[in-house]
C-alpha cells in the first residue's frame, strides 16, 4: 500500500461529527497527572493543608462545643445562686458541669435564713444522693434528686407533660437519658418506685441523667432503706444538700451571693456566672493558644505551598512554553496551575476534616473528664456550614498559595520560557 | 502563505544590542519547503519563533496567510497558533505524564477541535510508525521514536506551517532520512508549508529553496 492511498484514509475530506465518548485531554487531566508527578511533594504538601484544616476546624468546633456547654450550664440551671455547704464547692461544681453524682448535706436553717436575705426572690431546697452502684439496674450512671415541688422552679419546668396530679412518694420524674418510661418501676436502695413522668432533654448531664423525687419520697426511702437495702442510705430528716435561688429584679447574683454568704455561716453561694466564669478563664486561654498556633501553622503552609508551587512552575518553564506554543492560552496556563493547586489543597481538606473530626471524637471523652464540662458538639447545620467552610479555607489557602506562581508562569514569553528551561 | 518583512529582534548583552535577527524579508508560498541554515548563535531559532509568535520583534511584520500576527492580541495569537501552526523541537518535548496518544492529542486541549481527534490521532501514529507504542509513556521510547511522536503532534491541528528547529539535531543518519521523508510526504499529500532550521548541508539541499543566516542576517543560499 502506497503512503498516498493510506494518507487518502487519513485525511477524509468531511469528518465524522464530534463523538460524545472521545477522550479528549483537559487541563483538570493535565493537572491531575502533573501532581503524580512527584507523589512525594504532593502528598507532603497535601499533608500540610490536611493538617492546618484540621487543627483549625477541630480547634473550632471545640471551642463552639465549650461555649455551648457554658451557656447551657448557666442559662438552663435557671438558678441564679447555688447555695451549698462551704466544704463541698468544688463538688456542687461538678455536679451542676458535669452531672458526676455526689451528695453532701447541710442543715435546712439555712434554707430558712436565705429566704430572708435581701434580694432573694425565690428559694428552694435540694437533696443530692448519690445511689450506690449496685442499686441501679442501668448502665447509665444516675443521680438521684430530691426536690420540694412546693418552691420548685428549675425541676418542674423542663417535665416532658404536667404531672396530672401531684408527685405522690413513691413516684419519680426520669431524665431524658435514662432508659425509662413512665410507669416503670425502678428500685433505689431496696424502695421501689414509680415514674410518674419523664423530662424534656436540657443537655445537662446534671439533669438528663438524674431521677428526680419529693424530699418526703427521699426521706422515707433512707428511712426504708435501712432495714431492704444492703448498703442502707444515711441521710437524717430534715437535711438538705442545697439551696437554689432565684434573685429579684434589681440585682445581680454576685451581690445576692455575697450577702447570702454574709448571712449564713459555713457556706458557699455559688453565682451562676462564677459556676462557669473558672472554665471561661482556662477556655480563653486555651482559645487564645490554638489561635496562635493556627494562624501560624497557616502561614507557614501557605508558604511553604507558594514556595513549591514556585519550584514546580520554575522547574516546568520550558514545558509550559511548549504548551503556548502548541497554542495553550495565558489563561489555560494559569488555570492549570491554579487547578493543581486546588485539586491539591481539595483533597488536603477533605483529609484534614477526615482527620480533625476522628481526633475530635477520639478525644471527647478525655475533654470532659479533664474540664468536667459537658462537651456539646454543635448542630448539625452549624456542623456542615463549619465543615464546608474548613473546605473553603483550604481551598482558598492552596489558591492563595499558587496565585502569584501561577501569574509568573502565564506571563512568561513562551520562546523565553522554553529557552530558560533548557 | 509567509510572508516575513524587515523583521528585527535586538538583544541587550552588556549594555550592547545585540542584533539576533536584523531585517530579515522573505516569502514562503503555501506547500513550499524552505530550509535555513547557519552556524549556531547565528539566530535561526530566533527567527523561527518570530515566526511562530512566540516572541515579539523590535520591528518588521509576519503574515500568515494573510494574518498580521504580531498584529493579534495575546489570546488570538495563542488560538491562531493552536489552529495554523506547529512547531517541532531538536530537544525532547513530549510531556512525561502523558502517553504517546495524549501527547498527540495535547494540542486539542487547546481549542474547539470538532471531529474525532481521537481517531486521527490514532491515525497520525500510525502514520508515523508507531501504532504498537500509543500507550507508551516518553520514558519507554527511544529518541528517535519520542521525535516521530512529536511530529505526529505537529500534524494533529493540520496545520498550514510547520517550523521545524533542527528536528533530527540528535538523531542517527537513519532515523534523520526517514523523519526528511516523512515532512516530504506530508508536505505532497497535505500541502503542508515546512520552514525547516539546520545546520547540516545534506538536509539544507533536500529542501526545494535555502536559505542562510549568518550573523543575524537572511540571504538566499543559492
Ligand atoms: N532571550 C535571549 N536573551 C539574550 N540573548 C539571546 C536570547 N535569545 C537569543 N539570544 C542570542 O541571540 C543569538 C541568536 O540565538 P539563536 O536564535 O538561538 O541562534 P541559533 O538558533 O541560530 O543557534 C545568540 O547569540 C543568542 O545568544
Ligand atoms: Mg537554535
Amino acid at each position: 500500500m502506497t503512503i498516498a492511498s493510506r494518507l487518502h484514509g487519513l485525511f477524509p475530506a468531511a469528518l465524522p461529527i464530534i463523538n460524545k465518548k472521545m477522550r479528549k485531554i483537559r487541563i483538570f487531566g493535565l493537572a491531575l497527572k502533573n501532581l503524580r508527578r512527584k507523589l512525594i511533594r504532593t502528598f507532603v504538601l497535601l499533608l500540610l493543608v490536611a493538617v492546618v484544616t484540621g487543627t483549625l476546624l477541630s480547634a473550632t468546633i471545640f471551642i463552639i462545643g465549650m461555649k455551648n456547654a457554658l451557656r447551657i450550664g448557666t442559662y438552663r440551671l435557671g438558678a441564679d445562686v447555688l447555695v451549698v455547704p462551704e466544704k463541698h464547692e468544688s463538688q456542687a461544681k461538678a455536679a451542676l458541669l458535669s452531672g458526676e453524682p455526689t451528695s453532701f448535706y447541710m442543715d435546712r436553717d439555712v434554707y430558712d435564713a436565705i429566704e430572708h436575705v435581701e434580694g432573694v426572690k425565690k428559694a428552694s431546697v435540694q437533696l443530692f444522693i448519690k445511689p450506690t452502684s449496685f442499686t441501679c439496674c442501668y448502665n447509665v450512671e444516675t443521680f438521684l434528686v430530691a426536690f420540694d415541688p412546693a418552691t420548685d422552679f428549675t425541676v418542674t419546668p423542663w417535665l416532658q407533660k404536667k404531672l396530672v396530679k401531684p408527685l405522690a412518694d413513691d413516684e419519680v420524674i426520669a431524665g431524658s437519658s435514662l432508659p425509662v418510661l413512665t410507669d416503670d418501676i425502678i428500685p433505689f436502695f431496696g424502695v421501689p418506685f414509680t415514674v410518674a413522668g419523664t423530662m424534656e432533654p436540657t443537655g445537662m448531664k446534671f439533669f438528663d441523667q438524674s431521677v428526680f423525687m419529693t424530699m418526703e419520697a427521699a426521706y422515707g426511702m433512707a428511712e426504708k432503706s435501712q432495714a431492704r437495702a444492703i448498703q442502707p442510705l444515711e441521710l437524717e430528716k430534715g437535711k438538705i444538700s442545697a439551696v437554689l435561688v432565684q434573685v429579684a429584679e434589681g440585682f445581680t447574683p454576685e451581690r445576692v451571693a455575697i450577702r447570702i454568704e454574709h448571712a449564713i455561716e459555713g457556706v458557699k453561694a455559688i453565682a451562676s456566672d462564677e459556676v462557669t466564669s473558672t472554665v471561661r478563664r482556662q477556655l480563653a486561654g486555651l482559645l487564645r493558644g490554638i489561635l496562635i498556633i493556627s494562624v501560624i501553622l497557616w502561614i507557614l503552609a501557605l508558604l511553604m505551598t507558594g514556595f513549591a508551587f514556585y519550584m514546580i512552575v520554575n522547574e516546568r518553564q520550558r514545558e509550559l512554553g511548549l504548551l503556548r506554543a502548541m497554542g495553550a492560552t495565558k489563561a489555560h496556563v494559569f488555570r492549570l496551575i491554579i487547578t493543581e493547586a486546588v485539586i491539591l489543597s481539595f483533597a488536603g481538606g477533605i483529609a484534614g476534616i477526615l482527620a480533625g473530626g476522628g481526633l475530635l471524637s477520639v478525644s471527647q471523652a478525655a475533654v470532659i473528664h479533664s474540664l468536667r464540662l459537658p462537651y456539646l458538639l454543635p448542630s448539625l447545620p452549624v456542623l456542615a456550614e463549619l465543615i464546608s467552610g474548613a473546605l473553603l479555607f483550604a481551598v482558598v489557602t492552596g489558591l492563595l498559595a499558587s496565585l502569584l506562581p501561577a501569574v509568573f508562569a502565564s506571563s512568561m514569553e513562551p520562546y523565553d520560557a522554553i529557552r530558560k528551561g533548557e | 502563505m509567509i510572508e516575513v518583512s524587515d523583521i528585527v529582534k535586538s538583544y541587550m548583552i552588556d549594555g550592547q544590542a545585540l542584533h539576533a535577527v536584523n531585517h530579515a524579508s522573505f516569502t514562503v508560498r503555501k506547500g513550499e519547503i524552505v530550509s535555513i541554515i547557519g552556524h549556531s548563535g547565528s539566530g535561526k531559532t530566533t527567527l523561527l519563533s518570530l515566526i511562530g509568535g512566540l516572541t515579539r520583534p523590535d520591528s518588521g511584520s509576519v503574515l500568515c496567510d494573510g494574518t498580521d500576527i504580531w498584529r493579534l492580541d495575546d489570546n488570538s495569537r495563542s488560538h491562531f497558533r493552536n489552529r495554523n501552526m506547529s512547531f517541532i523541537y531538536q530537544f525532547a518535548s513530549l510531556i512525561p505524564t502523558l502517553t504517546a496518544l495524549e501527547n498527540i492529542l495535547l494540542p486539542t486541549a487547546f481549542g474547539d477541535f470538532s471531529g474525532d481527534v481521537r481517531a486521527y490521532a490514532e491515525a497520525l501514529i500510525e502514520r508515523v510508525g508507531l501504532k504498537e507504542k500509543i500507550r507508551a509513556y516518553p520514558s519507554h521510547l527511544s529518541g528517535g521514536q519520542q521525535r516521530r511522536i512529536a511530529i505526529a503532534r505537529a500534524f494533529i491541528n493540520r496545520p498550514s506551517v510547520v517550523l521545524a528547529d533542527e528536528p533530527t539535531g540528535d538523531l542517527d543518519e537513519e532515523t534523520e532520512q526517514d523523519i526528511i521523508r516523512l515532512f516530504q510526504e506530508m508536505n505532497r499529500e497535505l500541502e503542508t508549508t515546512f520552514i525547516i532550521v539546520t545546520h547540516t548541508r545534506e538536509i539544507a539541499a533536500q529542501a526545494a529553496r535555502q536559505l542562510r543566516m549568518s550573523n543575524g542576517i537572511l540571504t538566499d543560499a543559492a
